[in-house]
């Protein structure tokens, strides 16, 4: 008997057909004090947040085509906070017009017991880290400057040690497809943050 | 000639009349907000409020300085009639501040002189600085010289603090490295280089769909960069080295390992 067919086309139409403006760069950890002092500086008059956030990739393998990727997050300062799912789609990095990359993004608050629920659907966890940072925002434009860790001990997230001796700063928006002026606001503000830090469109698929 | 300057007089003193009632209104405005919308009020509106104001005033000035309006200093005015009596038509006029145009508040409002509460104010300050004799005043002065030049200098020559910074900066030199940059993002893109959470089984490669799979299923990783020789170390290992794989062999591989994957559904 075939397996029923498993949706793998990303979601389109409707207001959840949002894309994600992204630019990615790193820094040092000695240069940190400088960045987050110079995002204060730019960025919307706030206290930027503190996060710990532990995120679990699970995967769904369907017939035909890539596997199909679902991040589920939760906030370890916060347990009692909703779940975070994330659908991400294919990266767009081709076209040179625009100077970040692009992606189709699904957001959902989920319940506890989501981790379960994608088991039951046949999910499998693929892997876990744990991103210790703060967000700065500024209008539309949300900059993560996060320490990835690693999880040493499956499930267990007291148990990590980090990455790299570099944090991840990653600005992003999201907004409705063919928004491409977003990318030159992007750029702008990346320009401001340069030389502490680039932030470019990297296609994670050199890198694999 | 004086009927020009009749004329002159008499629309110079319409108009000044009119700006004085709209910066009026915009005060009257926005007293009302303040004083009833101080909740919602937002520190940019109040500011805009004084944007508006100073902008009125400044029209004011203009026009008094304007070649074209006569000399008000030069006019005189004089009460021709007192009466102790109440003067409905002045209470009109004057939003009912002044109901009468008696013998007690016309000197008031007719003085060229500053109102009596200030002129009080100038008094008793007239009064303190008298008081601190000359020596002590020469001083303050001094003390308030120095202030200001001393904050004007700071203001003035940011430079050298910057360039200070800017020398730190260069000293550590590089704030970032772009290998770190690549390891994150292939990090919270693929989970390149994060322990695998599932154990992974003694995958052969090129023989897709045999026992490994049954136990373990590939990895993403191991789906996307099968094919390559780097497939044991993929899995639980430091970061596999980056193999210059096929894409073509690549291909066929992924093909195969999803189709076996497909086999063990869970919803088969």
């Amino acid at each position: 008997m075939e397996a029923p067919p498993v949706t793998v086309m990303p979601v389109t139409g409707g207001t959840i057909n949002m894309m994600e403006y992204l630019l990615q760069g790193s820094v040092l950890d000695q240069a940190l004090e400088s960045l987050l002092h110079r995002l204060k500086g730019l960025c919307d008059n706030m206290e930027s947040e503190s996060f710990a956030d532990h995120e679990t990739v699970y995967l769904l393998k369907g017939q035909q085509g890539n596997p199909f990727l679902l991040r589920a997050r939760h906030s370890l300062a916060h347990p009692a906070a909703p779940w975070h799912l994330r659908y991400l789609g294919q990266p767009e990095v081709g076209d040179k017009s625009r100077h970040a990359l692009v992606r189709n993004c699904v957001d959902v608050a989920a319940s506890h017991s989501l981790p379960d629920f994608l088991n039951e659907m046949g999910f499998r966890m693929d892997h876990e880290f744990v991103a210790r940072g703060q967000i700065f925002r500024k209008g539309a434009l949300k900059v993560v400057v996060s320490k990835l860790f690693r999880v040493l001990v499956p499930g267990n997230t007291e148990n990590t040690e980090p990455l790299s001796l570099s944090y991840l700063v990653e600005l992003s928006v999201l907004a409705p497809a063919g928004q491409d002026t977003m990318s030159e606001d992007m750029r702008s503000f990346a320009e401001q943050l340069k030389p502490l830090v680039h932030l470019e469109k990297i296609d994670p698929k050199r890198h694999m | 000639m004086q009927q020009r300057e009749e004329k002159q007089l008499e629309a110079s003193t319409e108009s000044l009349i009119s700006r004085v009632a709209h910066l009026k209104n915009s005060l009257h405005s926005f007293i009302f907000k303040l004083e009833n919308e101080y909740e919602r009020l937002t520190w940019p509106s109040v500011l805009d409020n004084f944007a508006l104001l100073s902008g009125q005033l400044n029209t004011i000035n203009k026009l008094l300085r304007n070649e074209k309006t006569p000399s008000f200093r030069n006019q005189v005015i004089i009460p021709l009639l007192l009466s102790p009596d109440r003067d409905e038509e002045l209470a009109k006029l004057t939003e009912q501040r002044v109901p009468v145009f008696s013998h007690e508040i016309v000197p008031d409002h007719l003085r060229t002189k500053p109102d009596p509460e200030v002129e009080e104010l100038e008094k008793q300050l007239s009064v303190e600085a008298a008081r601190i004799g000359p020596d002590a005043a020469q001083k303050q002065i001094q003390t308030l010289n120095k202030l200001c030049s001393n904050l004007l200098e700071k203001l003035n020559n940011p430079r050298d603090d910057r360039e200070t910074e800017s020398a730190a900066v260069r000293q550590n030199k590089q704030s970032f490295n772009p290998a770190d940059t690549t390891a994150l993002v292939a990090a919270v893109g693929f989970g390149k280089g994060l322990a695998k959470c599932r154990p992974p089984g003694p995958v052969a490669p090129g023989q897709p769909g045999q026992g490994p799979m049954m136990t373990g299923g590939p990895t993403l990783q191991q789906v996307t960069i099968a094919g390559s020789s780097g497939q044991q170390a993929a899995i639980g290992g430091p970061v596999p080295s980056q193999q210059p794989g096929q894409p073509g062999k690549m291909q066929s591989n992924i093909k195969t390992n999803i189709k076996s994957a497909s086999m063990q559904h869970p919803y088969r």
